[in-house]
């Protein structure tokens, strides 16, 4: 029946106080099990999955609370929490998840190989999360865990691979393979995605890019090295989505170091430096594995940067003087390192962290510790943006 | 098979009210008696008549427990005991046997007096219901009768509320009412020990939740009091007088020290005696480290909060005022109520659930004309606010407790078996224990395997193991022997002692079985023709060949005769005891195959 001891509490008891002025709201949530991935699914959905080692890890699908809801609040929401509207169990560790828009399937990938689990979402009938097929990959055992990314344009379509000469793209329902990149290259990939529905952009965990067009398979893949990009340094990418109907290959590309490096370049010319700064952080302890960039899809030239430690850290790329020195994040957010289950896996460090859609300085982070934050901050000098 | 029997009370699938009828090894006990906070009508009881169609209540059942004081398990008490009838013993903890009665008649007042209602329980009826109440302490073992116990383990959640183990011989049930995992500042978390129960009885309702920390929803409340005191406004906070009031002072307390802040904190009057009670209550029930903080302050001796008197509502600028009922019903709080609705910089907090007539449920609704005394309609436009500090497990949680008690099964009550299919998995897969779902009114059974101590006699024990073979942990070993089930003990004997005991004289059975052998020759060198034969075959019996021309293999004997029409065939007569049977049936089967051509 004992309480947190009593200096933890009363640090606890001041960063609460702190939050106070930092923060317009506030969730802090306890997961089963920790997630490395948040990812928006239909109706608002959060969903998020186990990544440990041994088998019987959770997918959940979850009703955020009211409060995140994307209207404003109405002053009277006395529900502020998530609930589990389904859930799965997936045999391998979750390492990515992606939803396929416009259906009720979630794609997953994760070690031991580079093949992919799709799942059916059908919340209505009843709560399980089913597994439907896995989408199978050629000589994919052994090879790192496939990176993921979903749209459906001509039709649900799923991008993946591990390596640049491994990179497909598949029909999710059929799982018939719709395109493969040419490419001799072994490169590991750290990211890929879709800027639309014919250009593939792919991030080498070395810190090179590769624009591809889908119309043209046959083209080899060519990878550009980012300016400047440090020897030895692992690097993830971030691809901003800007309001429907433009064309996404305006916003730029945020690329980000194990080093704490982030460079901005133009999708079309990605050997060229648009802008560059150094966030403010200690070298990563795990090795670079939950390195996490991401724009804000309703705040203009801002991105969050997570990964190095147990905070998340907010910049806006306008301020920045291109000459790549150490940037101020316009919030940090700090809450990961309080108040949780704490003990003797030292501070928790943040897996992951994405972007509220529609409220503009929403964010939901979670760490190693099975946390899971909701947070949304108040701009310091009252600047809109 | 032995069973256990859970039945939720109540109609349909609504949740709101726990009332649960559990049948363990011959006796009937009723887990917590709620009442349903949403209906007007009789729909807001359970649906006693599940249980008055078998007779009396009180002969039926064996005990009415009661977990906490939250009137969704406490609210029909006095109707069921006093109204429907009923005068076996009631238990709960001491907190809660001095809670309940303040909650209920708050209740039965807003019931009866506000709202004019007819059919509901008296004064006198819940004086008369909690003398029937017998008080319990945590993991104290309370023998209910000889073979019905029960103990109370600390459930966190609220002030005296607990989980119970009911223990009938060897089969017992926990149900863990109300609980939360998760310590906080004033309640520490749930604990059970590995009593590895039969059944665990739990809510579903919390298991789909992940719930806000604490910390967020504190911090969600002093942001509110904080904004609106700063833009000078009032912020009313009204509250039970027993409850969450100490709770939320010190919150405050500490905050306007850490922040400087000036504006006054009242504490309306009334509150302090029943407090002060309230508090005495609080610290018998609660940890060392929880007794320390609130020892250090000497109850309400705040810096910051003093004694409110109503001529202050009037004073201008910003002020936080905590004053009883909680819902607004009547009194103090009501008075000031009206004097700050009518400003939208006021603020009122509502810190509980508010039952159905009272002004707090009403702008809880989103009313903001409500019609008083006199017809005057009053205006809302203060910011109205709800903030629930209850502390209930979630999906997590109930994981833990599981994996705390380790239950042979798991039933859930209150939830739509459809949308549960998951968290049936999720408990099956993890603990390999079957989860149940039963609706209202629906009667799960659980089968049980109670092992049943068995006295086995010194004559048979030693009769056995003569026999030769040393017993084995691991090899189950065959034995013989009567079960006498005699006045509640059982007792393993031998034949012949029961037989003995019974007074009746052992029968001796023996059977005989004549085969036909093909021999011309004479009886006697059949006889030793099977002499032969036999020894050669059972070499690890005793086949002997007697004087007077019969054989014996063991005790079996065996005769040659001539076939009274037929010289050459011989008719062999093998004879045998009951316990000899099976050698006696595999010797007719060998020598019906026929003697060997040599011997």
């Amino acid at each position: 029946m004992e309480a947190v001891g009593a200096g933890e509490e009363e640090d606890e008891d001041e960063w609460l106080v702190q939050s106070l002025s930092l923060y317009k709201d506030l969730h802090t949530f306890e997961l089963q099990a920790p997630t490395r991935v948040i990812e928006w699914a239909r109706g608002s959905r959060v969903c998020v999955a186990g990544y440990g080692q041994s088998g019987g890890q959770e997918i959940l699908q979850l009703v955020p609370p009211p409060t995140l809801q994307a209207k404003e609040t109405q002053g009277l929401c006395p529900e502020r929490d998530f609930k589990v509207e389904c859930g799965g169990f997936s045999n391998r560790p979750v390492y990515s998840l992606k939803h396929v828009p416009d259906t009720s399937l979630l794609v997953t990938s994760g070690p031991p190989d580079s093949s992919l689990q799709v799942w059916q979402v059908s919340a209505e009938d009843s709560d399980v999360i089913k597994s439907v097929s896995a989408i199978p990959t050629e000589n994919g055992t052994g090879q790192p865990w496939a990176k993921i990314a979903t749209i459906s344009a001509r039709a649900p379509w799923v991008l993946h691979g591990s390596r640049l000469n491994s990179v497909q793209i598949t029909e999710v329902e059929s799982r018939k393979n719709v395109y493969t990149a040419a490419s001799r290259n072994s490169e590991e990939l750290s990211g890929l995605a879709f800027l639309d529905c014919n250009t593939l952009l792919l991030c080498c965990a070395k810190g090179q890019l590769c624009l591809a067009d889908v119309r043209q398979p046959q083209s080899p893949l060519e990878a550009a090295s980012l300016p400047s990009a440090p020897c030895g340094e692992r690097w993830c990418m971030g691809v901003g989505r800007g309001p429907p109907g433009s064309d996404s290959s305006s916003q730029p590309v945020a690329c980000l170091s194990s080093g704490g490096h982030l460079t901005l370049t133009d999708v079309r010319k990605t050997s060229e430096s648009l802008a560059a700064a150094k966030c403010r952080v200690s070298s990563p302890r795990s090795g670079a594995e939950f390195l996490c960039v991401s724009w804000a899809p309703a705040l203009e030239g801002c991105l969050a940067v997570s990964g190095f430690d147990g905070t998340v850290h907010v910049y806006d790329v306008r301020r920045w003087d291109g000459s790549g020195r150490e940037a101020e994040p316009l919030f940090v957010h700090k809450g990961h390192a309080f108040g949780g289950p704490g003990g003797s896996a030292g501070p928790p460090l943040v897996t992951v962290h994405t972007w509220h859609p529609q409220k503009p300085r929403t964010l939901l982070s979670a760490a190693s510790d099975g946390s899971l934050h909701v947070w949304d901050w108040v701009q310091p000098c009252g600047k809109c943006g | 098979m032995p069973e256990i029997k859970v039945t939720p009370l109540g109609a349909g699938q609504d949740v709101g009210r726990s009332c649960i009828l559990v049948s363990i090894a011959g006796k009937n006990v009723m887990l917590d008696c709620g009442m349903h906070m949403g209906y007007n009508d009789d729909r807001r009881f359970p649906d006693f008549s599940y249980i008055t169609q078998n007779g009396r209540l009180t002969d039926f059942l064996d005990c009415v427990i009661i977990s906490h004081f939250h009137l969704d398990h406490c609210g029909a008490l006095p109707y069921f005991s006093e109204m429907v009838g009923y005068d076996g013993p009631i238990y709960m903890t001491h907190p809660t046997k001095a809670i309940c009665p303040i909650l209920l008649e708050d209740y039965r007042k807003i019931t009866v007096d506000k709202k004019g209602e007819t059919n509901f329980f008296t004064s006198q009826m819940i004086k008369d219901c909690m003398k029937k109440v017998v008080a319990v302490h945590l993991h104290q073992t309370v023998q209910v009768d000889e073979e019905l116990e029960i103990k109370a383990y600390y459930a966190g959640h609220v002030l005296g509320a607990a989980m119970f183990q009911i223990k009938a011989g060897c089969e017992s049930v926990v149900y863990t009412g109300d609980y939360n995992m998760t310590p906080d500042r004033h309640l520490g978390a749930a604990w059970i020990d590995k009593c590895r129960p039969d059944l665990l009885i739990s809510e579903s309702t919390y298991a789909t939740t992940i719930r806000d920390s604490k910390r967020c929803r504190e911090r969600d409340f002093l942001k509110k009091v904080h904004e609106t005191v700063e833009r000078g406004g009032k912020v009313l906070i009204p509250v039970f007088a027993l409850g969450r009031a100490q709770e939320l002072c010190i919150l405050l307390e500490t905050f306007w020290e850490r922040m400087n802040l000036k504006a006054p904190i009242y504490f309306s009057t009334g509150l302090t005696e029943k407090a002060n009670h309230y508090y005495k209550l609080f610290i018998t029930w609660t940890n060392q480290k929880i007794r320390k903080t609130f020892v250090q302050r000497n109850m309400f001796e705040f810096k910051h909060i003093k004694a409110f008197d109503r001529a202050f509502a009037d004073n201008p600028g910003p002020m936080v005022v905590f004053a009883t009922p909680g819902m607004l019903h009547a009194g103090q709080s009501l008075q000031i109520f009206r004097k700050w609705a009518g400003n939208e910089k006021n603020m009122v907090i509502m810190p509980g659930y508010c039952v159905q007539g009272t002004v707090g449920h009403k702008i809880l609704s989103g009313q903001r004309k409500l019609e008083m005394e006199g017809r005057q309609i009053l205006e809302v436009k203060m910011q109205v606010e709800y903030m629930s500090f209850s502390a209930h497990a979630d999906a997590k949680g109930i994981m833990q407790l599981i994996r705390q008690a380790e239950p042979r099964n798991v039933l859930l009550v209150h939830g739509e078996a459809k949308k549960m299919e998951f968290l049936k998995q999720k408990i099956e897969q993890e603990f390999h224990v079957n989860c149940y779902m039963p609706a209202n009114g629906e009667t799960t059974t659980i089968f049980t395997n109670p092992s049943i101590p068995v006295d086995i006699s010194l004559g048979l024990l030693k009769r056995e193991t003569a026999i030769g073979l040393l017993p084995d942990a691991k090899k189950p070993k065959l034995m013989h022997g009567t079960l006498i089930m005699k006045d509640n003990s059982f007792r393993l004997v031998s034949p012949e002692q029961a037989l003995k005991e019974l007074g009746l004289t052992e029968h001796q059975l023996r059977f005989t079985c004549r085969v036909h052998i093909q021999d011309p020759r004479k009886e006697h060198e059949t006889v030793l023709r099977v002499y032969n034969h036999l020894k050669g075959v059972l070499k690890d019996y005793s086949v002997q060949h007697l004087p007077d021309g019969s054989i014996t293999v063991e005790s079996i004997l065996i005769q040659a005769t001539a076939h009274s029409e037929d010289q050459g065939t011989k008719v062999l007569l093998v004879s045998w005891t009951y316990q000899d049977e099976e050698l006696g049936s595999y010797l007719t089967s060998l020598l019906k195959k026929g003697l060997p051509q040599s011997t």
